[in-house]
């Protein structure tokens, strides 16, 4: 049976956008089920169904993916402020229907001029406090520079009217989901820590509850203001003044003179292949796609098929790789207009059938060393994700982030967004390609992707998650390409995640509905597994979508690990 | 209702009835200040049990990992039930070295004639099986507990609470742990 035919047999729950109002479907009675979204004409995935209104009203009103990708990416600010916006950064992949170009804009957040090598490592036993909670930890903002780079270049409407839809939302409110609701605990120590008294990321001083009301009205505002000003305002008008203000207050470094410097850019994407398909992402800084080729590359070795998903000897196999694969992050990857990292090495298919080989199948290696190139000249993170698709088959797979759930929790005074805190994703080590300095742009895992097959594309994806996204990302294609499984058949099953520090391996972390006989053979192999929950954010929220037959059928998939969602037309 | 009471031995009347366990709490404060509070699994939601605590205007001290030598000049622990991992992973800890952490700690209250009172603010979304084992074990130690009812929907705190006579307070949420909060203390 074709691959088309098995993934369409394989859908438990089809939702069909064609010609109907726009009216969200009906949510499946377990949040779980697998459930695609189709589309015709367009597609809009993200984590939150507000936002992927907003850009499916854009697509329906006549933008195009790239107008669309920013309208959802705005909106994602108001109604998932915790995972990003304009006090972030991000990456934006984008496939121009019309050329068959790729383009890659990429709006890293940037280190200030004032940064050092040593800034946090010199803390001591407060390193980590600095790092995340403390204005030190802010780096320069880029997401309102790379929404209004991407829309100049690729798309037909304003910053102004993209940001509409997210002015509405701000302003009208919402009632919060379990998953807001969560994450408000989650991080409510470093709220209570820097938030000022009546801010409207907490209820009273107290988390939301779901279910209870959450409105932003400054930052309705705040957008209001950029969609008259433009951009402009952010880095050199009064809300630079502003962050600068917060930032400094909370002992940052960051200056007006570091705001106005900053830009985004277009980039070449990263390219790489698996098997017969072609895949593009994001370069360096952003690491996540190149190690999703690495261990794409690895895995082409073995037979996975044959082993089984999710069986022991799977886990065990990507387990180690991944092990190798951090060991090569930690010593190669930094910002690559400082350094140079060795990515065709890297990811060589013979460096890949080394490591392949070197893995043994019956016990963990216990030491990862990394490969062994030159260098010419040479943790955490939580982050959101959303895919578009328009009527002429352009596309946009974008990742944006402000670093931890709620940042640092700064919010420039009257402004209602949330400080990144990126400088976190640099090494704490001095010595390391990925130490904080001036300018540079801290290594990120992000990997928004798009995977071509036969030259056209094939599947829209990325997800959030950290250090966890690469992981995640290989496990969904690999189930989509080697186990047959449907776009959120693929998302839905059960994750593993496992890395190195210094050569030694971490514990692989699995989710709960990972069979307790698999578990207990990962740990006769000599792994150390730690098991997760059933649904677990920690392995990231993925978002995708599935071209078919020549954009004759458009399928979308969410992750029931957030609040992702999606719609069609 | 006081001739009630002092007709009968409170654990007695603590089990004929929730009704009877909340008219219990109106009357009597069963601890001593000042409030030790920690976390039993590394919680998110020990910071809050802080914010109450301060908003109840009672003298306490959190100490996110507490052992036995926190308890000096300590006459109430107040343990935060909730096992988190993202708190485990912070803490450099894993699930069984934090059982050790609060096993340590809850048998030096014994020891010292300090009495426990049991917290779970997180609700529905905050059980699971690691936060249920550690639950199961260290509950049945408290003099009393306060949950968010969400959390109770099963019945799991209202079991254990009546086969330990264990006075039971469940609020709707979090923000609404206050006024028992402050009501259990002298």
């Amino acid at each position: 049976m074709s691959l088309a035919i098995e993934l369409l047999v394989g859908f438990s729950f089809l939702v069909s956008c064609q010609n109907q109002p726009r009216v969200s479907p009906p949510p499946p009675v377990d949040r779980h089920t697998p459930v695609h979204y189709i589309g015709r004409h367009g597609l809009v995935v993200a984590a939150n169904p507000l936002a992927v209104e907003a850009g499916l009203d854009m697509l329906k009103s006549g933008g195009n993916a790239v107008d669309a990708a920013v309208a959802t990416a705005f909106a994602l600010n108001a109604a998932e402020p915790f995972a990003s916006g304009i006090g972030g950064g991000g990456f934006m992949v984008l496939y121009l229907a019309k050329s068959r170009q790729v383009a890659v804009i990429d709006y890293r957040e940037k280190a200030p001029a004032g940064a050092w090598p040593t800034m946090f490592k010199e803390k001591g036993e407060a390193e980590d406090h600095w790092r995340t909670a403390t204005g030190l930890a802010v780096a320069v903002p880029g997401a309102p520079a790379g929404w209004a780079l991407a829309l100049r270049r690729y798309g037909t409407r304003s910053l102004a009217q993209a940001a509409q839809r997210a002015i509405q939302i701000a302003e009208q409110g919402f009632p919060v989901s379990q998953t807001f609701s969560d994450i408000n605990k989650d991080e409510y120590e470093r709220l209570a820590l820097n938030l000022e008294e009546g801010s409207c990321y907490l209820k009273d001083g107290f988390p939301y509850e779901p279910g209870e009301d959450y409105r932003n009205p400054d930052l309705a505002r705040t957008f209001r203001v950029l969609a008259e000003k433009g951009i402009e305002e952010f880095y050199r008008g009064d809300i630079a003044r502003r962050i600068v203000a917060a930032v400094q207050a909370k002992q940052g470094i960051l200056t007006l003179e570091d705001l106005a410097a900053y830009e985004a850019e277009e980039v070449s994407p990263l390219r790489g292949t698996y098997k017969n398909f072609a895949l593009v992402t994001a370069p360096p800084p952003a690491s996540g796609g190149l190690h999703l080729l690495q261990l794409l590359r690895i895995a082409e070795n073995w037979p996975l098929r044959g082993w089984g998903h999710n069986s022991s000897l799977y886990i065990h196999h990507l387990s180690e790789a991944l092990r190798f694969i951090f060991a090569d992050r930690e010593r190669y990857l930094g910002d690559p207009h400082f350094i140079a990292v060795p990515v065709e090495k890297l990811l060589s298919r013979e460096y890949a059938a080394s490591i392949a080989s070197a893995i043994r199948p019956d016990r963990a290696l216990g030491s990862y060393p990394p490969g062994e190139f030159d260098n010419e000249s040479d943790r955490r993170s939580n982050t959101t994700h959303l895919c578009v698709i328009d009527r002429e088959g352009n596309i946009v797979s974008l990742t944006q982030s402000i670093n931890d759930f709620f940042g640092t929790g700064i919010v420039p005074e009257g402004t209602g967004f949330l400080l990144n805190n990126q400088m976190a994703d640099f090494s704490s080590s001095p010595d390391s390609l990925n130490a904080p300095a001036p300018g540079h742009r801290p290594v990120s895992s992000m990997a928004p992707l798009i995977l071509f097959r036969d030259g056209k594309p094939f599947l829209v994806l990325g997800s959030p998650g950290g250090t966890r996204i690469f992981s995640s990302l290989a496990q969904i294609i690999l189930n989509i390409t080697e186990f047959r499984m449907s776009l959120d058949e693929a998302i839905e099953a059960p994750r593993f995640f496992s890395y190195s520090v210094g050569g030694q391996p971490r514990p692989i972390a699995l989710e709960s509905r990972i069979a307790e006989a698999t578990v207990d053979e990962l740990r006769r192999l000599g792994h150390e597994v730690r098991v997760r929950e059933a649904y677990d954010k920690y392995f990231g929220g993925a978002q995708g979508i599935l071209v078919w037959r020549d954009r004759k059928i458009i399928l979308g998939a969410a992750d029931s690990r957030r609040d992702g969602w999606g719609a069609g037309y | 209702m006081k001739k009630l009471l002092n007709a009968f031995p409170i654990p007695i009347l603590l089990t004929l009835s929730p009704i009877l366990i909340h008219a219990t709490m109106e009357e009597t404060s069963l601890f001593e200040q000042p409030l030790l509070i920690t976390s039993a699994g590394q919680n998110a939601e020990v910071q809050l049990a802080a914010v109450l605590a301060k908003r109840a205007g009672l003298n306490y001290r959190l100490e996110k990992l507490a052992t036995g030598v926190d308890l000096e000049n300590m006459k109430t622990l107040g343990l935060v039930l909730g096992a988190s991992m993202k708190g485990l992973g912070a803490a450099g800890l894993d699930i069984d070295k934090e059982r050790e952490r609060v096993r340590g700690l809850t048998a030096e209250a014994g020891k010292k004639g300090i009495p426990i009172l049991c917290l779970h603010l997180g609700g529905e979304s905050r059980r699971g099986q690691q936060t249920d084992d550690l639950m199961a074990e260290f509950l049945p130690l408290a003099k009393m507990a306060i949950v968010v009812k969400s959390g109770n929907a099963d019945g799991f705190f209202t079991r254990i609470c009546r086969e330990k006579n264990i006075p039971l307070v469940e609020v709707e949420k979090a923000a609404d742990a206050l006024e028992p909060l402050r009501k259990a203390f002298r």
